[in-house]
C-alpha cells in the first residue's frame, strides 16, 4: 500500500508542477471567457455613430410606428415568429431617422435629390416606401453599404412589425387583442414519478448531457497522458528497476490514480472557475431583468452524477492504460487507441434511444455494459428512475471491469518488459496475459 | 538468515516459449562475498538473476533467499542494478532518490541524510536539485548506482555495472562494492568484463548457453588450471616464442606476451632456448591464467 502511495505521490507531483499543467489550467478558462466575450465586444463597437436613413413615406401612415419600433424597443427581445439569430446583446447599428415628405406619385426628382445627398455622405441610405405598401408590402432600400446585413435586417424587421400593427388597427383590432395575440407560448415540462410526486427533470437532464460531455473531454485530454504515463518507463528504461520493488499491478494502479488525481484536479480549477462565470452571468442578466436560474437538482442525483461521472472515465481511463502496456512508444500507442474514441462516441449517442424508452430491455442492457453504463444509466436515473440495484450492479460491474482490465494490463506490460521492448501483437498479448 | 548462504539455486530452470533461458542451474551464493555470474551475452544471467529479485518466477527448481522462500517483502533486502536502467529524466536527483527508496519501503526524514551522504561519496553533491536530462551519462549512471544502494540492502546485484564509465568512476564504484562486502553485505557481480570480474570477485560461475560450465572460488579454479602461462618481456628470440612444440598459444600486447605452454614442454627449456637465441629477457614469469583465458577457452571447448 506504500508502495502504491510512492507511486501514486510521484505521479500526481511531477505532473501538478510541470510548466504544461499550469499553463493549461491557466489557459483553457481564460480563452473559453474570451470566446464568449471577445465577439459580444467586437459587435458592440459602433465604428460609425448611429446610421442615418431618410424615409420617403408615400402611405402617410408608417414612419412614426417605424421610428418608434426602432427607437423604443432597441433593445427588447425581438419578434418571437421570426427568431433573429443575433439575439438582443447583439445590436446592429443605432437608426437614425428623417422623413423626407412625398412629393407626388411619382418620385423621379426626389430619388435623385436622395442620391445626391447619399453620394455627399449626408445620410447612409434611403427607404422608400411607396403607396400601395400597405397591400403589397414592398419596400426598397438604398444605401452605399449593401455589406451591412444586419443593419438592414434589423430594419427590416422593425418596418415588418410596424406594417403589422398597421394593418391589425386598419381591421379594426383593438390593442389589447392586439398584444395578446403575439403572446409568446411557454412550455413547462413537468414529470410524473412513480409515487406521483411532480418536478422538474429537465435541469438534471442537461446536467446528464454535461456530465457525459466532460467525461468525454476528460477521456479524450487524459486518456493520452495515461497511456504515456504507462509507456515512461518503457522509454526511459525504468521498468526493470521498479519491478524489483513492485508488483507491476500496483505500479499500473499508483500511475492511473496519480494520473487521474490530476485530472480531478485540473477539472476541479475549471469547475470552479466556470461556475464563477455562470454566477456572474446569472447576476448578470437578473440585473438586466431576465429570469435565470440554476436549475435544482435533487441531492441523490449529483451522488450519481460524480459516481458515473468516475466510472465511466476510469473504464476508459484502463483501456488507454491497457494500450499503454501494449505498445513501446507513444506514437504506436497513438494510433492504437483510435478505436477507444469510436467506441466513446458510439456510447455516448446511446443515450438518444435511452431517453425516448428508459424503462425497455434494451436501456437495461446498455446501462449495464461497461462501456455504455455510465451516460445510460444517468439518462435513466434522471427519467424514470431504475430500481436501486440495478444502480448498484451496474457500478459493481464497471468497477469489476476497472478493475479486471488493469491486471490483465499490468501482465501484458511485465511480460512485454522481460520480452526487451517488443511490441505485443493482440494475440501475443492474450498469450502474454495467461503465462505471466 | 541461514548463516552464510544468502541465495540458492537448486536445479531451476526457465524458457520463454521455445527458448531455453536458464536450463537445470544450482548454485550457491555466500554471504559476505562477492560472487560473479559470468558468461558471455545470451547466456542466461539476465534472467537468473530476474528470478533472484522476484521479477520473473522459474518453470521448475527451488529458489531460496535469506534462507527462505523468495516473497515480495524480500525484495525490499535486495538492491537491484539492471542492465536495463535509466532515470525519470524530468524528475530532480533528490527526488529520484528519495522515490527509489520509498519504494523499498524506506521512508521518513534520515532518507534525506543517507542521500546527501552518498551523492557525497560519488562527488555529485552540487547535482542533488538538478533534474536527471541534465546529468552526463556516467553522472546518470552513478545516480543509478544510488537508486540500489541507498535503502541499505542485504544483498546487492549488480548486471554490468561499470558499462561505460571512465576508469576514475570504475575506480570509485568498485571501492564502494568492496567497502560494502567489508560492511558484510552479499554482492552477486554479472559481467562478461573478466578482468574487472578478476579483481574483486571471491566465486564465480560460468554460464553458457543457459547452463553452468562451472562454478566455484576464483582461487581454487584458477589454480585448478596449474601454472602453465608464461609472462615474457624480451628483445628479439621470436623464433623461439612460435615454436609450437614449446608454446601452444601465444598472445602479444603491448610490450608484453603471454604464453601458453604446450603440452609436455618445460618452462626452464623455453628460458634456456630464449637465452640461447641472444635474447634480452626483461622479464620471464610463471603466472596464472587469467580469467579471460579460462573463459574462453572453457566457452570454446563447451562450443
Amino acid at each position: 500500500m506504500r508502495k502504491f502511495l510512492a507511486v501514486l505521490k510521484r505521479e500526481y507531483i511531477q505532473r501538478v508542477r510541470a510548466r504544461m499543467f499550469i499553463v493549461s489550467t491557466i489557459l483553457l478558462p481564460l480563452v473559453m471567457s474570451l470566446f464568449g466575450i471577445v465577439p459580444a465586444v467586437i459587435l458592440s463597437i459602433d465604428a460609425g455613430g448611429p446610421m442615418r436613413v431618410a424615409v420617403v413615406d408615400q402611405t402617410g401612415k408608417i414612419y412614426t410606428r417605424l421610428e418608434q419600433e426602432l427607437v423604443s424597443d432597441e433593445q427588447q427581445p425581438t419578434d418571437q415568429s421570426e427568431p433573429m439569430r443575433t439575439g438582443p446583446d447583439m445590436p446592429g447599428r443605432a437608426f437614425l431617422l428623417q422623413q423626407v415628405a412625398a412629393v407626388g406619385p411619382d418620385a423621379g426628382e426626389q430619388r435623385q435629390q436622395l442620391e445626391a445627398r447619399l453620394r455627399n455622405k449626408e445620410i447612409d441610405g434611403y427607404l422608400i416606401l411607396p403607396p400601395d405598401f400597405m397591400r403589397h408590402g414592398k419596400a426598397e432600400f438604398f444605401n452605399n453599404n449593401p455589406g451591412d446585413v444586419l443593419t438592414r435586417r434589423i430594419l427590416q424587421q422593425a418596418l415588418n412589425r410596424a406594417v403589422r400593427e398597421q394593418r391589425l388597427i386598419e381591421a379594426k383590432v383593438d390593442s389589447e387583442t392586439r398584444q395578446g395575440l403575439f403572446q409568446p407560448v411557454e412550455m413547462q415540462s413537468v414529470k410524473i414519478g412513480a409515487s406521483g410526486e411532480e418536478r422538474d427533470s429537465g435541469g438534471s437532464f442537461i446536467l446528464v448531457f454535461g456530465v457525459g460531455f466532460i467525461m468525454y473531454l476528460a477521456i479524450l485530454m487524459y486518456g493520452q497522458i495515461i497511456l504515456g504515463a504507462v509507456i515512461e518507463e518503457k522509454e526511459t528504461r525504468i521498468a526493470e528497476i521498479l519491478f524489483s520493488s513492485v508488483k507491476p499491478f500496483t505500479l499500473m494502479m499508483g500511475k492511473l490514480v496519480g494520473v487521474s488525481l490530476v485530472a480531478l484536479t485540473q477539472l476541479a480549477i475549471w469547475a470552479t472557475a466556470f461556475s464563477a462565470f455562470a454566477l456572474y452571468g446569472v447576476n448578470l442578466l437578473e440585473s438586466r431583468g431576465l429570469k435565470a436560474s440554476i436549475p435544482g437538482i435533487p441531492f441523490a442525483h449529483y451522488v450519481y452524477f460524480a459516481l458515473f461521472f468516475l466510472l465511466g472515465y476510469f473504464i476508459y481511463a484502463t483501456i488507454y492504460a491497457l494500450v499503454g502496456s501494449m505498445v513501446t512508444t507513444t506514437q504506436e500507442g497513438g494510433q492504437l487507441a483510435m478505436p477507444i474514441i469510436l467506441i466513446l462516441v458510439v456510447s455516448f449517442y446511446l443515450f438518444l434511444p435511452v431517453s425516448r424508452s428508459p424503462d425497455s430491455s434494451f436501456s437495461f442492457w446498455v446501462s449495464m455494459i461497461p462501456f455504455s453504463a455510465p451516460v445510460a444509466m444517468l439518462v435513466r436515473i434522471v427519467t424514470q428512475t431504475p430500481p436501486f440495484w440495478q444502480i448498484a450492479l451496474s457500478l459493481l460491474i464497471g468497477f469489476a471491469t476497472v478493475v479486471s482490465i488493469m491486471w490483465i494490463a499490468s501482465r501484458i506490460y511485465r511480460v512485454g518488459m522481460l520480452m526487451y521492448g517488443k511490441r505485443a501483437s493482440i494475440p501475443e498479448a492474450l498469450r502474454w496475459a495467461r503465462q505471466a | 538468515m541461514t548463516r552464510g548462504i544468502t541465495v540458492q539455486l537448486n536445479r531451476v530452470s526457465k524458457s520463454f516459449g521455445d527458448f531455453t533461458a536458464v536450463k537445470d542451474l544450482s548454485l550457491t551464493v555466500r554471504a559476505g562475498r562477492v560472487f560473479g555470474l559470468l558468461g558471455p551475452n545470451g547466456a542466461g544471467k539476465t534472467t537468473t538473476i530476474r528470478m533472484i529479485v522476484n521479477i520473473t518466477a522459474p518453470d521448475s527448481g527451488k529458489i531460496e533467499l535469506f534462507g527462505g522462500q523468495i516473497n515480495a517483502a524480500l525484495q525490499d533486502r535486495i538492491g537491484y542494478l539492471p542492465e536495463e536502467r535509466g532515470l525519470y529524466r524530468r524528475m530532480k536527483v533528490v527526488d529520484q532518490l528519495r522515490f527509489f527508496a520509498e519504494l523499498k519501503n524506506v521512508h521518513g526524514k534520515n532518507v534525506e541524510a543517507k542521500i546527501d551522504e552518498w551523492l557525497a561519496r560519488v562527488k555529485l553533491s552540487e547535482w542533488k536539485y538538478k533534474r536527471s536530462m541534465e546529468l552526463s551519462k556516467g553522472m546518470q549512471q552513478k545516480i543509478q548506482f544510488l537508486t540500489a544502494v541507498l535503502h541499505d540492502p542485504d544483498l546487492l546485484i549488480l548486471d554490468e555495472p561499470f558499462s561505460g564509465l571512465d576508469p576514475i568512476n570504475v575506480e570509485l564504484l568498485k571501492e564502494i562494492v568492496l567497502d560494502l562486502k567489508r560492511a558484510g553485505k552479499t554482492i552477486i557481480f554479472s559481467t562478461h568484463q573478466m578482468e574487472v570480474a578478476e579483481k574483486i570477485c571471491d566465486d564465480i560461475c560460468l554460464l553458457n548457453r543457459s547452463q553452468k560450465v562451472f562454478a566455484g572460488s576464483l582461487r581454487e579454479i584458477k589454480s585448478s588450471f596449474g601454472r602453465n602461462s608464461v609472462a615474457v618481456r624480451c628483445e628479439g628470440g621470436d623464433g623461439v616464442l612460435d615454436d609450437p612444440a614449446l608454446v601452444s598459444k601465444l598472445v602479444r600486447h603491448a610490450d608484453e606476451a603471454q604464453a601458453l605452454l604446450a603440452e609436455g614442454a618445460d618452462a626452464q627449456v623455453l628460458l634456456r632456448r630464449l637465452i640461447d637465441s641472444g635474447a634480452k629477457i626483461g622479464r620471464f614469469e610463471m603466472v596464472e591464467p587469467s580469467l579471460n583465458d579460462i573463459f574462453i577457452t572453457k566457452v570454446t571447448e563447451n562450443a
